[in-house]
């Protein structure tokens, strides 16, 4: 099982959650984030002072799939996240010791 | 080369040349200043024993008759000739009439200004509701929109607005409860019956700078400011800062007082009674049509011009839900919407005098919360939960239809006003998105359009001729036969009336719509006025203000 993490657009939720969907991978988390890499953030002018806004709104996506799904959701996800504009975020995958159900009780349940 | 004549001769030439023109143009100025009546910009001239009246609006004073040819003519010319012996005779009796005809104005001066405030106080409040309808990350955006909505389109009305709406209210339509307004007197364009656009009072200035007027104008322009906020509701979370601008000059400027003329100016369709014997001509009490569906259909026009917001339907047309960011605001600003209906509604009567004000403010409420409750149940019966937005909606629908029809009709007729604009209402939202796919965010059209052409109709079918008797100079004493008949509609036996105003609420639609299509299509063709889909899908907030309304911490100085 691995925990894929994608920081991705806002307004790109739906199109990632039905690319994720269509490939059978129906639970997901979506945290409201900000955040930044090579994005640059702006200045502006509040009231006669100058601030500077380098963290820009973005969503974590974290999905958690079974191994021989993995590379195919990362393809999903980055076709469904990209605009070729810098900002469209970054995926994270990383292994997890264990996935249990708190309802059931049962282990691995990806 | 002198052609023969000689210097003094020349001298005296220029000299005399120069004479004569100043002896003209003092004549001129002479005769125009004498035959014109004077503004009065400290309000002591205004309300005297001429203002003076019962309830009935009977005058104390009778007035000297100048039309020598009017068969009464002999016992008006007695009656006022009897008042002339008597009031010498009573010198404090005719002092109390001074005082009391002022007073009389004065009061109706205090009403008009403060139901006016009230109407000012609604801009408050479609702020609030159509803030809470849009998304977060365009809500600074739609704020800043609302409130500079008030700025530029004042301006417009100011420099020339007014001038065209009421500059010659005084012909056709003079307000009397303000003590008449009598040098607001020329059309622009038109005249007689058949006025088209007013043509004094440019700037609020000269004939314009006058207690009267004054008051008259905070009040019109407030109403004003209604249509020009309404085309918000539609137009938002797309449009550019700059184009929305020239929306509002356009408004303040040419649509809003260019109909209003028409209707409450002493324009054409305010005649149409006299001229062409159709009913008491077209009547819109408090704006159901020159305000209402002049901003809903505007904002129809600029709505199908931008196009829909991007997402909102799918490849396949289906609609996508954008859900409200904040639903507090929804129902607190349509609460202060509904506070402030009780000046627009009964302040329309520009007088406390008028004691029909009790009715229209019972009316107004009455239509408002069947409205509300019609929405709420038509939604529950049809999607299984009553939506708080359309029961806002509902009650905004309920209030721009009663407001044509408020004066004229009885609880009942208001009540089912109400319900008719409850359904029209959903009916007009779902319709807007589902079949047209006119992306409409807060239900402007619906709310303001669809339901203020059902109000100008409406007053045509329900009015019941308990009031307006004489209203645009029609059947001053009787109409239909009846002594004191008033406005009255097809139920009660008018079938002109219901043919005018479906006519002149119809005219209304295709005007509002037709002006501002052909010349957005025009402008937008020039430059978009839509922002660019970066921006559009960022949210304008920061693109257009560079700021947010809900910034989150992480603002750090430079």
């Amino acid at each position: 099982m691995k925990r894929i993490e994608a920081v991705i657009r806002p307004n790109k939720l739906d199109e990632v959650k039905d690319a994720l969907a269509a490939l059978g991978v129906t639970g997901l988390t979506a945290v409201e984030a900000r955040g930044f890499g090579r994005q640059k953030g702006h200045t502006e002018v509040y009231r006669g002072a100058e601030y500077h806004v380098e963290f820009v709104p973005k969503m974590l996506v974290i999905a958690v799939v079974a191994d021989n799904l993995v590379e195919a959701a990362v393809d999903a996800v980055l076709e469904a996240a990209r605009t070729g504009v810098i900002g469209d975020g970054k995926i994270f995958v990383t292994a997890l010791q264990d996935v249990i159900r708190i309802r059931t009780g049962e282990h691995q349940a990806v | 080369m002198s052609y023969g004549f000689t210097r003094s001769r020349r001298q005296a030439l220029k000299a005399g040349t120069i004479g004569l023109a100043t002896l003209c143009l003092c004549m001129l100025t002479t005769r125009v200043s004498a035959q014109q009546p004077q503004p009065d910009p400290a309000g002591i001239a205004t309300g005297d024993r001429t203002t003076a009246m019962d309830a009935a609006g009977n005058p104390f004073v009778p007035p000297e008759p100048t039309d020598m040819a009017d068969p009464d003519y002999a016992a008006k010319k007695k009656a006022f000739n009897d008042y002339q012996a008597q009031a010498v005779k009573e010198p404090l009796a005719v002092k109390l009439a001074d005082s009391v005809g002022h007073v009389r104005v004065a009061t109706n001066v205090g009403w008009t200004l403060n139901t006016g405030y009230l109407v000012l106080f609604m801009q408050a409040g479609f702020a609030l509701l159509t803030c809470g309808l849009i998304r977060k990350k365009n809500a600074a955006h739609l704020m800043m929109l609302n409130f500079a909505a008030y700025v530029f389109a004042f301006l417009a009305y100011y420099a020339v607005g007014y001038a065209f709406q009421f500059g010659a209210i005084a012909i056709n339509a003079a307000p009397m409860n303000l003590g008449g307004t009598p040098t607001l007197n020329k059309f622009l364009i038109g005249g007689g019956q058949w006025g088209w656009l007013g043509g004094k009072g440019f700037f609020m200035t000269g004939p314009a700078y006058d207690a009267g007027s004054n008051t008259l104008a905070l009040f019109e322009v407030v109403f004003m400011e209604t249509a020009g906020y309404i085309i918000v509701g539609a137009i938002c979370e797309r449009i550019t800062f700059w184009s929305f601008i020239l929306c509002e000059l356009f408004i303040g400027a040419f649509l809003y007082p260019i109909f209003g003329c028409w209707v409450w100016g002493g324009g054409w369709m305010s005649q149409l009674g006299s001229s062409l014997h159709l009913g008491h001509g077209y009547v819109d009490f408090a704006g159901s049509t020159v305000v209402h569906a002049v901003g809903g259909f505007t904002a129809m026009a600029l709505a199908v011009i931008l196009g829909p917001r991007l997402g909102k339907y799918g490849a396949d047309g289906t609609p996508r839900a954008f859900p409200a960011h904040n639903l507090t605001f929804v129902v607190v600003g349509t609460f202060i919407l509904l506070f402030g209906w009780m000046g627009f509604n009964p302040g329309s009567t520009l007088g406390a005098t008028d004691l029909r004000i009790s009715v229209i403010a019972v009316n107004t409420n009455l239509a408002a919360i069947a409205g509300s409750a019609t929405a709420m149940i038509l939604w529950y019966l049809k999607f299984g939960k009553p939506d708080i937005t359309m029961a806002c909606n509902g009650m905004l629908a309920g209030l721009v239809a009663i407001t044509a029809p408020c004066a004229f009709v009885g609880p009942t007729a208001a009540l089912v006003i109400g319900v008719l604009a409850g359904v029209l209402v959903c009916a007009g939202v779902l319709f807007n998105e589902r079949v047209i796919k006119v992306d409409d965010p807060c239900g402007a059209i619906s709310v303001h359009g669809y339901c203020g052409w059902l109000g100008g109709v409406s007053l045509g079918i329900f009015a019941d001729g308990t009031y307006g008797a004489g209203w645009n100079g029609v059947g001053a004493t009787t109409y239909l036969g009846k002594a004191g008949l008033g406005v009255t509609g097809l139920l009660h036996g008018d079938a002109s009336q219901f043919l005018i105003q479906l006519g002149g609420a119809t005219l209304c639609a295709v005007y509002a719509f037709g002006a501002t299509y052909v010349v957005f299509k025009f402008v937008n063709g020039i430059i978009p006025m839509r922002v660019s889909k970066e921006t559009e899908l960022e949210g304008l907030d920061i693109p257009e203000f560079g700021m947010e309304a809900y910034p989150e911490g992480d603002v750090s100085a430079a």
